[in-house]
């Protein structure tokens, strides 16, 4: 799709904040992301004009990120944590189930386009395992039920907020834009640091 | 400290470095890559990624070796080939270090878990780094058991590269090349982990004119060429080294034959010239050797009009009768080697008492003619290292002389020098070089040339022929160097015409750059000959020669299309000779047909643009040798004027043993430029050049390479296209009284008065479509 106007000045803004063009690179595939829900050749094309970069040099980054979809994910797009420790606190366990649940395979998306699964690596949230993120917000301490809850209450349209962060779960496109530096107003909300992050600090500093 | 030669003019002190490698202490200078350091001991360390002309990258990890800097060692094994030497320094390489070493096997047990170790059926086998370091430095099993992982295989990443990513190291040496050496980042190293592997963005396959490097230092079978796929085994061929007779860059390269056959050709290596790359069109431009309308024998056109085949004796008795007592000329063509294009000059002087002799099988005027046989056009290679500025006056180096794009890209790269263009709109090669682009229509360069300062001797200003075709460019040109006293290079794009230069195939000239006009030259050449003297009036050029009533031309290798459309009919009325490899235009109206041999069959040497002799030798073997001369030399005989030089040999030897005119010089007479055309709204002045991939004749019968070429496109400025009422793509008709190209067109910042189209490509093949090429007014519309 073309971009409007707006869009490209946008992107323009963004380019504007880097003392190399190049170095707009990420936060424009997000906000391509953020318009098209994944990164389209148009927008490889377009970054690659604006950055003059070559198209094979915009798509060796684009696929390099697995931030960035070369296909539309859901509104929803669920990732689960398989890495070791949340593997083996149950997120091994939440990927099979919701995979069978969706009846999706690993990145895939529900026909209703709604909702998309993939497993991801360690997110450092291994305090609350096993961690499962909505769109990059985090549900903490998650299992196979609550997370079946958690991707049915997304297809109906009403996820629940996220464990730490905003207290609504935005959707894919909408933190895309985000990600591309585009402040929603709601960094501050919600639970930054939680209790188990502190613990550490707290026993260092001579607290319980 | 020690001294290291940089330029000729310039030494710079480089301080040294002790280390020691495997015991052996060793002094290089500072900045030298352990890698290297120890090749200089003998040493060699196994390599994938490593490659001398690309910055290092570390990638491959197979170098790796243990290091310590005064005493203090490394904790792990290295990278040698990232890592510069330093004082102190012990390295220890597998052959005494036991860690290096199961590092190494370590890192290629890696390497090949995911190889899927289809050497017999892969191009590499036989000549694979892969396959000899396995041997050498890997372990005789691998301990993997699972399931390798697969791709798809092959993917053409553009008509002439096949990629098998399965094969891929991931060395990154193709996408290195494809940034630094050639400036077409158009491949890349894509997706992560292991499924990383080498690709193209899907809508734009490997588009570069220099993508056949990447298969050449592929260190394994992952990027095959289209064309030599499943060909060949390596230990089958046999490899001649020879020159490139495509262009003036003067790339050596390597002939690889199999039974007669020409199956490949690679870039050779040299550090004056091309380095160690060439282009595609140099290494896959060879099928028109054996196309099937090669001459096998000599042929004379009969009563009834056809050519029939007949023997030497009887084709050589016809020439000779038909050039003996007539008026006669000769047109040499631009593609001859030194020792053919003499056996041409001395032919005219002597067997056929004329001066009529010419081997610009091109557009070409007086003022040109002049130029060549004065101006002091001497820059090299190494000046374009060590040039300030850059500038570029009626030449597209990325089109024209893709080795000398590569030269000028190189220091663009590393050193930012500045480039400056005269042109009518900036190519593709000018943006890569990030030219300061001069716009201007061509025909009216001169007053570009003229406004050019800040010049100094350490620029470089490059010319090339097609500026012939503007009255007063040359003598500009000339004018320039002398005021500015910067380096002058002409460059003219066919291989040959440097070397007919110095061989004296032009009406002015006598070998050695001898004037015509001089008489103690003439005196020398006549002395060198042993001929009572050389006819003293100055001959006819190509198109006069076309053009007037002489009756009998002996013809080498040229297209009457690129000279005028109405060259062949004109030539049809004279009794012609002609000395061809195939069956050509020129063939159609010849009286006599002499078949030559091309490139592959014969020995010789080309001057490439610096002036540098590329000598080759014959690649298949078995072949008679036919170059030129010899049959020129026959010919002679029969006419009973003989020239004596019945091998290339001796023509080289008598050449080389004239030597240089070291007299007295002249200066060219400088020609006044001429004004700008005047242009209504529906019209504009035509431009072209030459893509390098188009519809030239030697690149016939490679249908994979003329994939590659870019599309044919007639460019126009936004206000044009505003007028016209068109955008990008739609097409545009150009027309004049004599034809009518139709292109789509492509909207870019052109001179307001111009149009570009491409001079030979397909849809556009100007000369005969529109009689004109530049310079002349044309009408624009809508299609
Ligand atoms: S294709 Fe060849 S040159 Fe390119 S990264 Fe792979 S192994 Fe290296
Ligand atoms: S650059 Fe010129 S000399 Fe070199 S390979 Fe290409 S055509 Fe041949
Ligand atoms: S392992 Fe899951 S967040 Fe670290
Ligand atoms: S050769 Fe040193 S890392 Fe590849």
């Amino acid at each position: 799709m073309a971009y409007t106007v707006e869009q490209v000045s946008i992107m323009d803004s963004i380019i504007n904040r880097y003392p190399r063009k190049r170095s707009a690179i990420m936060p424009l595939l997000h906000f391509v992301q953020s318009i098209d829900g994944y990164v389209t050749n148009e927008g490889i094309e377009l970054i690659g004009q604006k950055l003059e970069l070559a198209t094979a040099e915009v798509t060796a980054v684009s696929t390099f990120y697995t931030q960035y979809k070369s296909k539309p994910v859901g509104d929803y797009h669920v990732g689960i944590c398989t890495n070791t420790l949340c593997a083996v606190m149950g997120g091994d366990a939440i990927f099979e189930s919701i995979k069978e649940h969706l009846d999706i395979e690993n990145d895939g998306v529900t026909n209703d386009g709604k909702v998309s699964v993939e497993h991801i690596e360690c997110n450092a949230a291994c305090d609350y395992a096993p961690v499962v993120m909505v769109n990059w917000e985090f549900y903490d301490n998650q299992t196979v039920q609550s997370t079946k809850d958690l991707v049915d209450a997304a297809r109906a349209g009403n996820p629940p907020a996220p464990t730490r962060g905003p207290n609504k779960l935005r959707t894919w496109k909408e933190n895309s834009a985000v990600l591309a530096g585009i402040s929603d107003g709601l960094a501050n909300e919600g639970v930054q640091a939680g209790e188990p992050t502190l613990l550490g600090l707290k026993k260092a500093k001579g607290g319980a | 400290m020690s001294i290291q030669e940089l330029g000729a003019d310039q030494q710079v002190q480089v301080e040294m470095i002790t280390c020691v490698i495997d015991g052996f202490e060793i002094t290089v200078p500072k900045g030298t890559l352990v890698i290297r350091a120890a090749e200089k001991l003998g040493i060699q360390i196994p390599r994938f990624c490593d490659h001398p002309l690309l910055a290092p990258a570390g990638a491959c990890r197979q170098c790796l070796v243990d290091i310590e800097i005064n005493g203090r060692a490394f904790p792990k094994p290295q990278a040698s080939c990232t890592i510069p030497v330093e004082n102190g320094m012990v390295v220890k390489t597998q052959l005494t270090s036991p860690v290096a070493d199961k590092a190494q096997k370590g890192i290629m047990e890696l390497l090949l878990i995911n190889h899927p170790l289809d050497c017999p059926v892969c191009d590499k086998g036989g000549e694979c780094p892969l396959q000899n370091q396995a041997m050498s430095n890997g372990r005789a099993e691998s301990r993997f058991e699972g399931v390798k992982r697969t791709f798809e295989k092959p993917v053409a990443i553009s008509s002439q590269v096949l990629l098998d990513r399965e094969r891929c190291v991931l060395c990154a040496r193709c996408t290195r090349f494809s940034e630094q050496i050639a400036g077409d980042p158009f491949i890349t190293l894509n997706e992560r982990g292991a499924l990383q592997q080498v690709g193209i963005y899907e809508e734009e396959p490997f588009d570069s004119y220099y993508s056949g490097n990447t298969v050449q230092i592929c260190p394994v079978g992952a990027l095959t060429g289209t064309s030599y796929r499943f060909r060949a085994r390596p230990f089958d061929l046999v490899s001649t080294n020879s020159a490139c007779e495509h262009c003036a860059s003067g790339c050596a390269m390597r002939t690889d034959v199999r039974r007669g056959k020409t199956l490949r050709r690679l870039a050779g290596e040299d550090a004056e010239v091309n380095e160690e790359w060439n282009c595609d069109k140099g290494r896959w431009a060879f099928k028109y050797e054996v196309a099937k309308n090669r001459i096998k024998n000599p042929m004379i056109r009969d009563s009834s009009g056809q050519l029939q085949e007949v023997s030497w004796p009887e084709a050589l008795a016809e020439a000779a009768n038909g050039l003996k007592n007539s008026r006669s000329g000769v047109l040499v063509g631009g593609r001859v080697t030194i020792e053919d294009a003499y056996g041409y000059s001395k032919f005219a002087r002597v067997a056929l008492n004329t001066n009529n002799i010419d081997f610009r099988a091109r557009l070409h005027s007086q003022e040109e003619l002049e130029f060549l046989a004065t101006a002091k056009t001497n820059a090299t290679y190494k000046d374009l290292d060590n040039a300030d500025h850059v500038v570029l006056i009626g030449f597209e180096p990325e089109d024209e002389s893709p080795i000398v794009f590569l030269r000028i890209y190189k220091q663009v790269h590393k050193r930012s020098i500045k480039v400056t263009s005269i042109a009518p709109y900036a190519s593709r090669g000018s943006e890569k070089l990030k030219a300061n682009l001069i716009k201007s229509a061509s025909g009216s360069e001169v007053s570009a040339i003229s406004a050019l300062s800040g010049l100094t001797s350490k620029s470089v200003v490059l010319v090339g022929e097609r500026i012939s075709e503007t009255e007063g460019g040359l003598s500009s040109i000339v004018k320039l160097a002398s005021d500015t006293g910067a380096k002058l290079g002409w460059i003219p794009r066919r291989a040959g015409e440097k070397g007919a230069i110095a061989a004296g195939a032009l009406p002015n000239l006598l070998p050695g750059n001898r004037l015509i006009s001089n008489s103690s030259a003439r005196v020398d050449i006549a002395a060198a000959w042993s001929v009572d003297s050389v006819p003293s009036e100055i001959g006819l050029s190509t198109e006069e020669m076309i053009n007037s009533d002489l009756q009998a031309l002996l013809i080498g290798g040229i297209d009457p299309m690129d000279i005028s459309p109405e060259a062949k009919i004109k030539l049809a009325k004279k009794f012609i000779v002609s000395l061809e490899i195939r069956q050509s235009d020129i063939t159609d109206i010849a009286s006599v047909v002499l078949p030559v041999a091309p490139v592959v069959e014969k020995s010789g040497s080309f001057m490439d643009w610096q002036g540098k002799v590329r000598k080759f030798e014959a690649a298949v073997d078995q072949t008679l040798n036919r170059s030129d001369v010899r049959i020129l030399s026959m010919l002679a005989d029969e006419i009973g004027k003989p020239i004596n030089l019945p091998t290339v040999n001796s023509a080289r030897v008598e050449f080389e043993s004239i030597g240089s005119w070291d007299g007295e010089v002249s200066t060219m007479k400088l020609v006044v430029g001429a004004g700008n055309k005047a242009i209504n709204n529906d019209e504009a002045i035509i431009s072209s050049w030459r893509n390098l991939l188009d519809k030239g004749s030697l690149q016939d019968g490679e249908e994979n390479l003329a994939g590659t070429a870019r599309k044919s496109k007639v460019v126009i400025s936004q206000s044009r296209a505003k007028s016209l009422n068109v955008s990008d793509g739609d097409l545009v008709r150009v027309s004049n009284n004599y034809g009518a190209v139709t292109l789509a067109c492509q909207i870019s910042d052109i001179d307001e008065s111009s149009i570009w189209l491409p001079r030979n490509s397909l849809n556009s093949q100007l000369i005969r479509n529109l009689g004109v090429v530049s310079n002349s007014v044309v009408k624009v519309a809508k299609a």
